[in-house]
């Protein structure tokens, strides 16, 4: 089977990148090809001039990889972990001691840095595998879901650094599940699914290509056929209705001034007997990007609450 | 590629691996306890077996404790070896193998720093068994210089079985079958040669088994050092041995290895 299907994309010096997908959607295959780790089967692929498969190892000295799964010696304390990296990379001792030591400080392991990283948090051993993948301060950094399994307040903090480390200079490329996530630090990202890239662009590109509202009404049992279809012959006439999408749990109704339609939405439902277990209202986010492509919902934990039930038209957010 | 960069490399995974192999309270069990058992347990309940006609004759010496400090270095030796491929395994099951494999380093440095803090691995292991069989009454018929070839013997056949045991690690990517496959092949091994048995006394079976087994000339050098003194002839079939098995182990690893870093 392909994990990753004939995709193409290209990553500006200095931006941060985003690859955005559902879970077994081929960020890590993809990750993993771009920093040597995987022969892929046809393509080309060049990294800051280089050629992936003429010279691997000049790619891996400018290149810095956090992968999905936290990969620290736990036998080796947070600071031999560092000072190895250093060692992998030939970083001469004096430099690489003053680097350990304003990386421990950065990441919020000064204390713990001479404890064992078996005896560390998820959280800190997280920190600490993203500390060796920057102690190099490589020019180009790979992180693979770098803030999956962090709770809210590390997740925040994670997004910080990862914007500091950019404004510093390094460019950045990363896979996420959290549309949220994508948002707010990519500059620009690129949708996945299924092995396939389903859109790109700047997150507020994507979402202006929808040019609507996005009135999302979950039916009873996902949506029965027949429900479906007088829904779609009621809702589509309706001023405003640009489109109707269909997605695992319901519809989702393009349109524009969503919030305003709200009532005769669901009156023209009513009188046609389909009901509603939920409706919801919000200016388009990436979640509405990637079932306006896929036809599905992302289905991973949200960062932010859920929507809130909307019958006047409340934003989730600020456009 | 720089000869200063490699011996930094081979330094940082060599370093890397003594430290993760002294802060398992396992490793202490293994290396101390462990050989204390052996002696103790053995040479206790089997103590009789120099009695047998022909054991001293054959043999060259009329303690069985002496006879069996080969066999408690050798058993220690190849415990120590099987566990050789287990951390190859972890490291690729838990992504460390990655985490090295994205750093600008030669591949073989990988392999060549775990190599070499095996060797330094079993080497103190040897050195606490001799201690340990001094101290109990083994006496070393070649003196210091032969207790310095015992221990050349130990790390470099060591070395070389620890190939098998990295071999089947990388060929199975199991750290449980790693282990359950080397005990399986290793310890009927020490038992079908002459470690703890002298040739003579053995069963007629055993006896040929034990021909084709490779443990028997480490067991026959190892037994001449401390039994009778520096006999060529043993000594020569025990690093020939050693050699053959290190080549095919090792050469085996390797191309395992290779396959298992490939990009
Ligand atoms: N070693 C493997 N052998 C076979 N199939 C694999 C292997 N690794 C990944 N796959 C398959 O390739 C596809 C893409 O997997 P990949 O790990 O790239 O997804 P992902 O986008 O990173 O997902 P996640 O969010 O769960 O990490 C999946 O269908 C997965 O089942
Ligand atoms: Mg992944």
């Amino acid at each position: 089977m392909r994990a990753v299907d004939g995709i193409s994309f290209h990553v500006e010096r200095g931006e941060v990148f985003g690859f955005l997908g559902p879970n077994g959607a081929g960020k890590s295959t993809t990750i993993k090809v771009l920093t040597t780790l995987l022969q892929k089967t046809a393509g080309s692929v060049t990294v800051d001039g280089i050629n992936l498969e003429k010279d691997p190892s000049a790619i891996r000295k400018i290149i810095g990889y956090g992968s999905q799964e936290v990969s620290v010696d736990d036998d080796l304390t947070g600071r031999e972990n560092l000072r190895l990296q250093c060692m992998f990379h030939h970083l001469h001792k004096a430099d690489a001691e003053k680097r350990i030591n304003e990386i421990l400080k950065a990441t919020g392991l000064e204390e713990a840095a001479d404890r064992r990283a078996g005896t560390y948090s998820g959280g800190m051993r997280k920190r600490l595998d993203l500390a060796t993948a920057i102690i190099t301060r490589p020019k180009l950094l790979f992180l693979d879901e770098p803030t999956t399994g962090l709770d809210p307040q590390n997740r925040v903090a994670m997004w910080e650094y990862i914007k500091d480390l950019n404004k510093a200079g390094t460019t950045i490329f990363l896979t996420t599940q959290y549309m949220e996530e994508a948002d707010r630090l990519a500059h620009r990202l690129c949708i996945i699914d299924n092995g396939k890239i389903v859109a790109g662009g700047t997150p507020a590109a994507l979402k202006a290509e929808i040019g609507a509202d996005v009135v999302q009404l979950a039916l009873p049992d996902n949506g029965a056929a027949a429900d479906r279809a007088r829904a779609r012959q009621v809702l589509g006439p309706v001023a405003g209705v640009q489109e109707i999408k269909d997605y695992d749990g319901g519809l989702m109704v393009f349109a524009k001034n969503g919030p305003s339609l709200v009532p005769e939405i669901v009156r023209k439902l009513d009188d046609v007997d389909v009901h509603i277990t939920q409706i919801s209202v919000s200016a388009p986010s990436l979640d509405d990007v990637f079932v306006k492509h896929t036809g599905r919902k992302m289905r991973v934990e949200e960062v932010t609450p859920p929507r809130r039930m909307v019958f006047g038209g409340r934003r989730r957010r600020p456009m | 590629m720089s000869a200063r960069d490699i011996f930094v490399e081979v330094g940082a995974v060599f370093s890397r691996w003594l430290k993760k192999t002294f802060r398992r309270p396992a490793f202490v069990f293994f290396a101390m306890v462990q050989p204390v058992v052996w002696f103790l347990l053995f040479t206790q309940s089997f103590a009789k077996i120099a009695d047998i006609p022909g054991f001293a004759s054959s043999t060259g010496t009329n303690s069985y404790l002496t006879f069996f400090s080969a066999a408690v270095i050798i058993q220690t030796v190849l415990a120590s070896a099987m566990q050789s491929g287990i951390g190859m395994v972890t490291d690729i099951e838990s992504g460390y193998m990655d985490k090295m494999r994205v750093a600008p380093i030669h591949r073989f440095s990988i392999l060549l720093g775990k190599v070499m803090s095996d060797g330094v691995r079993i080497l103190l292991q040897s050195i606490i068994i001799i201690v340990l069989g001094v101290i109990l009454g083994v006496t070393f018929a070649t003196g210091i210089g032969g207790v310095l070839v015992i221990l050349a013997i130990a790390v470099t056949f060591g070395i070389a079985w620890s190939g098998i045991s990295t071999f089947i690690a990388l060929a199975t990517r199991n750290s449980e079958a790693t282990l359950m496959i080397s005990i399986l092949t290793t310890f009927p091994l020490l038992f079908l040669s002459t470690a703890v048995m002298p040739q003579g006394l053995l069963p007629d079976f055993v006896q040929s088994v034990a021909t084709y087994n490779p443990i028997t000339y480490v067991a026959n050098a190892l037994h001449v050092l401390v039994i009778t003194g520096y006999d060529w002839t043993t000594l020569g079939y025990g690093l020939l041995v050693i050699l053959a098995v290190g080549a095919i182990s090792l050469s085996a690893t390797t191309v395992m290895f290779r396959r298992a870093v490939a990009s």
